[in-house]
């Protein structure tokens, strides 16, 4: 039998002990993948908000979010104003409102709260919400009953072509599923500007205004252009901008991330301290007999700190399979519309961490083995 | 024909625990050739197992000197390699380890060898062989604590032979089994030092398990108090023993 055999075999002695050991560290690695490929996720969803041919600026009312107001709170008319700024080749008035769904079931359509987001704006500026293909046909401007949804927002209430919603107390009818890669934008759907101006008491107002900058122009320069001309009545968000915020935002998971793999280091470190001390405590008279058979200290304290790694790889394989499915199964139920991203970083850190609490843990235990004198160790009962 | 050379050396040697409060040891003198199966007498507490513990450097003495098969264990640096080499241990508790095979546990003295997994396979079930395990096959796999105290005691004597020692250190290797058991396994060792002129140090506090020896030393208070080649007289000690 091999060294490495050897060092295989003897953590599950106790297999009680190692099971239970193994269940502590794998809770901490499933945590840390889960948090990893929800924050992947999130950070790819997010990035597709730059899609190309989309507006590039959202212009919304001083002292608001920057990412779209609910209602309308500014007049539509400014639209067109904008257009009058160097820079601005195209503009189109946005109504956004967050619609309750009859007769679905699971009115969480979206997997961001309660409700469905329902968007305002006439067809052919559709492209600047980064629409610009179709699963069926777009609404027309005029219409009262028509609308498009997104893929997720679809799948969720169980919509094809074809279907009717009832929104506003207003049956429409799905003239087209669309797919622009952002889960935001996935989780909702698009009706004409007027109709859902009328059916909420909004004639005339807009929450944002989505604009479209010159090939020529300078994004910055046009969003500051825009600040500069409306300076107490609009601001202006960048499309990158908005991407770093929602980037800052997943920089807190990140960083509860790393606090969890720090906690589950020490308290890892510490269960498989706990074990491996028990392991030698019962194989003193063991570790005598290998010395007096001539083991160097060395080797003893190889076997007993590779019996910790081995103990915390093993725990890290079971976390990353259970963070994996588990996930997955978490974002199926909850409709939220983005991927979890299982990368090579996620299993490395996982691994890697893994591998530092079977360090960590198995290092004084295994010092203590190696320093064990033969003669006490023989006689220990 | 050349008169055997000493294989151990030892000259005033001394060992205290406890601060000094504990003499084990206290002045020891002895010479022994190799090839020779010498028994070491006398009560619990004598000294005698601290005494085996110095040969098989699993120990350092505090004074005096000791050597073995030409090394000076007050000096030398790697007692391991010493012991990996030179020394076979038989324990009275056979110490086996319960989670390995009986062919594994045979093999665990070979992890500090050159030679390969295979290597070590062949070597173990050679050795159980030569300790009368006529199945080998069930060997490999068997689990130790499912043997009998004679048959364990067989596999730890197989484990202490693997790495060809010059020297066989057996502290009271019967002592934990009955007459019969304790005969056949004494009769083994007997013929093994006999068959593979390996050097054969036996303690015990058994009169008839010294009288296999060719030499019996008697211990009292960490000191040799006599010498003797005459055969102890043992009245029913087996019995006794039983």
């Amino acid at each position: 039998m091999s060294f490495l055999s050897l060092m295989v075999k003897n953590p599950f002695r106790n297999r009680t002990r190692a099971a239970l050991a193994i269940v502590g560290i794998a809770i901490g690695i499933a945590t840390i993948v889960v948090l990893g490929m929800v924050t992947g996720g999130l950070q790819t969803a997010t990035t597709s908000t730059l899609k190309a041919g989309a507006a590039e600026i959202t212009v919304t009312p001083v002292g608001s979010s920057g990412f779209g107001s609910a209602g309308g709170t500014l007049n539509e008319s400014l639209a067109n104003d904008l257009l009058n700024i160097s820079g601005v080749s195209n503009t189109a008035g946005v109504i956004g409102l967050n619609a309750n769904v009859t007769g679905v079931s699971n009115a969480s359509s979206s997997g961001f709260g309660e409700g469905l987001l329902i968007n305002g704006i006439d067809s052919d500026k559709l492209s600047l919400e980064g629409i610009d293909s179709i699963n069926g046909s777009f609404y027309s401007n005029g219409s009262s009953n028509e609308l498009i949804l997104g893929t997720t927002a679809a799948s969720n209430l169980n919509k094809t072509v074809g279907s009717t919603i009832n929104l506003f107390g207003t049956n429409f009818t799905v003239t087209g599923i669309y797919q622009t890669g952002n889960f935001i934008t996935d989780s909702g759907g698009f009706m004409a500007l007027n109709t859902l101006q009328n059916l909420t008491s909004n004639d005339g107002k807009v929450s944002d205004i989505a604009v479209k900058v010159a090939d020529n122009a300078n994004v910055t320069t046009v969003s500051q252009s825009i600040k500069n001309a409306y300076p107490n009545q609009l601001t202006a968000t960048t499309a990158a901008d908005q991407a770093n915020r929602i980037n800052q935002g997943l920089g807190f998971i990140n960083t509860a991330s790393f606090a969890i793999s720090l906690l589950a280091i020490v308290i890892g470190g510490i269960g498989i301290i706990n074990v491996m001390i028990m392991s030698v405590f019962e194989r003193t008279r063991e570790i005598g007999v290998l010395k007096a058979v001539g083991w160097r200290s060395s080797r003893i304290l190889t076997m007993i700190l590779g019996e910790s790694i081995i103990l915390t790889l093993t725990a890290a394989v079971v976390g990353i399979v259970v963070g994996v499915i588990g996930v997955n199964v978490l974002l199926a139920v909850t409709g939220a519309g983005f991927k979890p991203e299982l990368t090579v970083g996620i299993l490395l850190r996982a691994i890697g961490i893994a591998f530092l609490v079977g360090i960590i843990g198995g290092l004084y235990p295994a010092y203590r083995a190696s320093r064990l004198p033969p003669t006490e160790a023989l006689r220990y009962e | 024909m050349n008169k055997p050379e000493n294989i151990i050396e030892i000259h005033d040697l001394k060992k205290s625990y406890d601060k000094g409060k504990i003499k084990a040891l206290n002045g020891i003198n002895l010479e022994i050739k190799k090839g020779e199966f010498v028994s070491i007498m006398g009560p619990s507490g004598s000294g005698k197992s601290t005494l085996l513990n110095m040969i098989g450097a699993l120990d350092r003495a505090d004074e005096g000197s000791i050597k073995v098969s030409g090394i000076d264990l007050m000096t030398a640096k790697d007692l391991n390699k010493f012991r990996s080499q030179e020394i076979g241990f038989v324990f009275q508790m056979h110490n086996l380890i319960p989670n390995l095979s009986v062919v594994e546990n045979v093999e665990i003295p070979m992890y500090e060898t050159k030679l390969s997994s295979k290597e070590m396979r062949g070597r173990a079930l050679e050795l159980l062989e030569l300790m009368n395990f006529s199945n080998l096959s069930d060997v490999i796999s068997q689990d130790p604590t499912k043997l009998s105290g004679g048959e364990r005691q067989r596999v730890a004597i197989a484990r202490a032979l693997v790495n060809h020692p010059s020297i066989i250190l057996a502290d009271e290797p019967t002592g934990a089994l009955d007459s019969k058991t304790g005969d056949t396994i004494l009769t083994l060792l007997k013929d093994l030092h006999q068959k593979e002129n390996v050097t054969l140090i036996l303690v015990t506090h058994e009169p008839y398990v010294a009288n296999m020896a060719e030499r019996i030393f008697n211990m009292l208070d960490g000191k040799i108090m006599e010498e003797t080649n005459q055969k102890i007289k043992v009245h029913n000690l087996k019995q006794s023993k039983i």
